[in-house]
């Protein structure tokens, strides 16, 4: 899968626009099938260390667009079972060391297209095996998760190791309340959380925050009131949404903000139909793909985002997306036994 | 990675030279990968291949496996000049070289982190250098190489103050200085005083800048506790913080400036009948008849100011906060229930984005 920007660019907003926009479902379908196709650039080798992530966003793109067939499964578990190391983790591509973030994404992807018992027959180690890796990364002091073994620490990591053991079913082998006791030193008095202890409020890192709270059945910790307020001042008149206040609006965060509000029951605090012509105005509704905001190329990053933002909209005809995991919500429910 | 704020390429069709040329610059590249690559696999640890990491890092410095490569031949180099027989930390020589390689690869990092200053990468590189410094060299060495990083992460936020990359690595600056000063015995290690002096004077230079206001906000707890304030104190500093804020929303009621009203609400919280995060608290023992005097000057200073910012939502919203909060407090409305109802219109009709929000508002104060 490759992270190549462009072909295409989103529409120019102000220029002229349909009155009714409509998603391109058949063209974003297109612009996925065709990532891996792009060898002959060389950004596509450039961005090698994120090739299984793409694989995750190109996927979940697909699933929640009606086309979960659209890449050869096949080829997709070979892919992933190549990057794994002997010690259980994944790296992004084979020949990368194994980090949390591809360690999750192997495991995300495996779970969607329904192959965890094709790593247990055929992978370097069977789940067991994920799970250890991921389990040794836990700080035990303070519950805290590194990346890998360099030891570098980040909610993003710990969200991670909830989301991949939880999606195994192997939340036992680490120490939870650690990991919850962790966020809340995260927390800041506007509601939101950071990156680390101290650390300024962040919509990426509250998606990660509360989504390892709602694993770890812990929402009741959240002050709703104050992180909904906070949240919801990130959209700007133009529809789009922020990150951090004084910032530019940008598709991904269409879900990290969503989703966030969507776990703590407050989706109706932001104006849906404008976020939704919003990212529509961010697609190429002639080469497919997404992009950060109307004028931008596109890249399957900001496709994912896009998607599973109108998904959680509710946009006729997309297959409801899980607020927690990003990920087809029947999918997340067969794997955690909801 | 993802392209965010990348206009697309528009132009004409690359020329049948321009596809050669991009072939061969991904021909070099691939084979400069493979040959790193092999070399580590054979543990060639070479200065030959140091250099060929430097080339690949400064083409992708997303390329993290290759930063773990450079780790791991530093880490031959370093035990090649301090045997493991020597226990000694102050063996001149041996420090002479190990602070080379360490101050070589801190001044390669420096054009790398200009260019690209949102690269996690980078940053976690450069930690862990100093890390090994700490390690392996004398303290008051190392003290030396954090200090320079006090000034080189000064001059990054001067470039961009909303980098929280930066700010991050300035918080971890100062928690190592502090950790050394305490090692090397001094008797004032803490350095709260001088950071709460820089989040001044970075408000100063931009109030909207809320990277800064909410770094005070994480200082205010501990400057207190360090300078021992009275309860007196306490409640001194509290007022001249909101004074400071007041001033600033004062010169533009109308400002759409979210920063300096999101600060406000971190001061306002004290006045919650419990602060939350509690460790954030200014004046955690403030009696509730002093919280609902606090309140009440709150509600008429947004009252006056409301007088020629009729438009501007803030005052609004925090009008009703206010009220809220004074209610939770002694279970009455420190106002007209009519004022409460002509606040939630205004919003409703000033606000349209987020008129759930203010729908749930009205249901909270209304219930019947």
């Amino acid at each position: 899968m490759s992270l190549v920007s462009g072909p295409g660019r989103a529409q120019v907003a102000g220029g002229n626009l349909p009155n009714e926009l409509q998603l391109a479902v058949e063209k974003h379908v297109k612009y996925i099938q065709s990532l891996d196709t792009r060898k002959d650039e060389l950004e596509y080798w450039l961005t090698e260390h994120l090739r299984l992530n793409g694989v995750y966003w190109g996927l979940t793109a697909l699933h929640l667009l009606g086309h979960p067939d659209a890449l050869p499964r096949h080829e997709t578990v070979e892919f992933v079972l190549s990057c794994q190391h002997d010690n259980g983790g994944f790296g992004p591509a084979p020949g990368h060391d194994p980090h949390m973030l591809y360690t999750v994404s192997a495991v995300q992807i495996l779970v969607t297209v329904d192959a965890l018992d094709e790593l247990e027959k055929r992978g370097k180690t069977g789940r067991e095996g994920v799970g250890r890796y991921i389990a040794q990364l836990q700080d035990r002091d303070d519950g805290s998760f590194a990346g890998d073994e360099w030891g570098e620490t980040d909610t993003r990591f710990l969200f991670g190791a909830l989301n991949a053991l939880s999606l195994m079913r192997l939340l036992s082998y680490i120490d939870v309340t650690k990991a919850v006791a962790y966020v809340q030193a995260c927390a800041n008095f506007d509601g939101g959380y950071g990156v680390s202890p101290g650390a300024e409020s962040h919509a990426g890192q509250i998606f990660v925050c509360v989504g390892a709270l709602a694993i770890a059945d812990r929402l009741d910790l959240v002050d709703k009131d104050r992180l909904g307020s906070w949240l919801s001042e990130r959209q700007l008149n133009n529809g789009g949404l922020n990150g951090r206040p004084e910032k530019l609006e940008d598709v991904c965060y269409s879900w990290w903000v969503m989703s966030s509000l969507a776990m703590i029951g407050k989706l109706g605090w932001i104006d849906k139909d404008k976020l939704s012509k919003f990212i529509l105005q961010c697609q190429d509704p002639e080469l497919g793909g997404m992009a950060d905001r109307p004028g931008d190329a596109v890249d399957v990053f900001h496709t994912v985002f896009g998607i599973a933002g109108l998904s959680l909209i509710g946009y006729p005809g997309l297959k409801p997306v899980d607020p927690i995991y990003c990920m087809p919500l029947e999918v997340v429910n067969r794997a955690v036994g909801r | 990675m993802s392209s965010h704020g990348v206009p697309r390429a528009s132009g004409p069709k690359p020329t049948a030279q321009g596809r050669e040329k991009e072939l061969q610059r991904i021909q070099e590249y691939r084979s400069l990968v493979a040959t790193v690559n092999r070399e580590i696999h054979q543990r060639y640890y070479t200065k030959e291949l140091l250099g060929m990491t430097t080339r690949l890092l400064e083409l992708n410095p997303e390329y993290y496996t290759i930063w773990n490569y450079r780790r791991l031949l530093l880490r031959s180099f370093f035990e090649g000049a301090i045997p493991s027989t020597s226990n000694n930390k102050n063996d001149s020589t041996e420090h002479g070289t190990v602070q080379q390689y360490i101050t070589d690869d801190l001044a390669f990092l420096l054009p790398l982190l200009r260019k690209f200053p949102k690269c996690y990468w980078i940053w976690n590189y450069r930690l862990w250098l100093l890390a090994e410094a700490a390690r392996l060299l004398p303290s008051p060495v190392v003290y030396q190489l954090w200090q320079k990083e006090l000034g080189l992460v000064g001059k990054m936020l001067t470039l961009d103050s909303r980098n929280f990359h930066g700010w991050g690595y300035r918080r971890q600056v100062v928690s190592a200085l502090e950790e050394l000063s305490v090692a090397m015995g001094s008797a004032s290690a803490s350095m709260t005083e001088h950071e709460f002096v820089y989040t001044t004077k970075m408000i100063e230079s931009n109030l909207s800048n809320f990277s800064a206001w909410h770094r005070r906000s994480k200082l205010i707890p501990r400057l207190l506790s360090e300078r021992n304030a009275s309860h007196a104190e306490r409640r001194e500093f509290l007022e001249k913080e909101l004074e400071l804020v007041q001033r600033a929303l004062w010169a533009d009621p109308d400002s759409k400036d979210q920063s300096l009203w999101f600060y406000h609400q971190y001061l306002i919280s004290n006045f919650k009948p419990s602060c939350s995060p509690q460790a954030d608290a200014i004046i955690p023992d403030l009696p509730d008849a002093d919280k609902l005097a606090y309140l009440q000057a709150q509600i008429e200073d947004l009252l006056e100011m409301l007088d020629g910012a009729e438009t501007c939502k803030w005052i609004y919203q925090r009008l009703l906060e206010l009220s809220l909060m004074s209610k939770s407090l002694n279970d009455q409305w420190p106002v007209a229930s009519s004022d409460l109802e002509i606040w939630i219109n205004k919003l409703l009709e000033l606000d349209p984005l987020r008129k759930g929000r203010w729908e749930d508002l009205r249901k909270q104060i209304f219930p019947w």
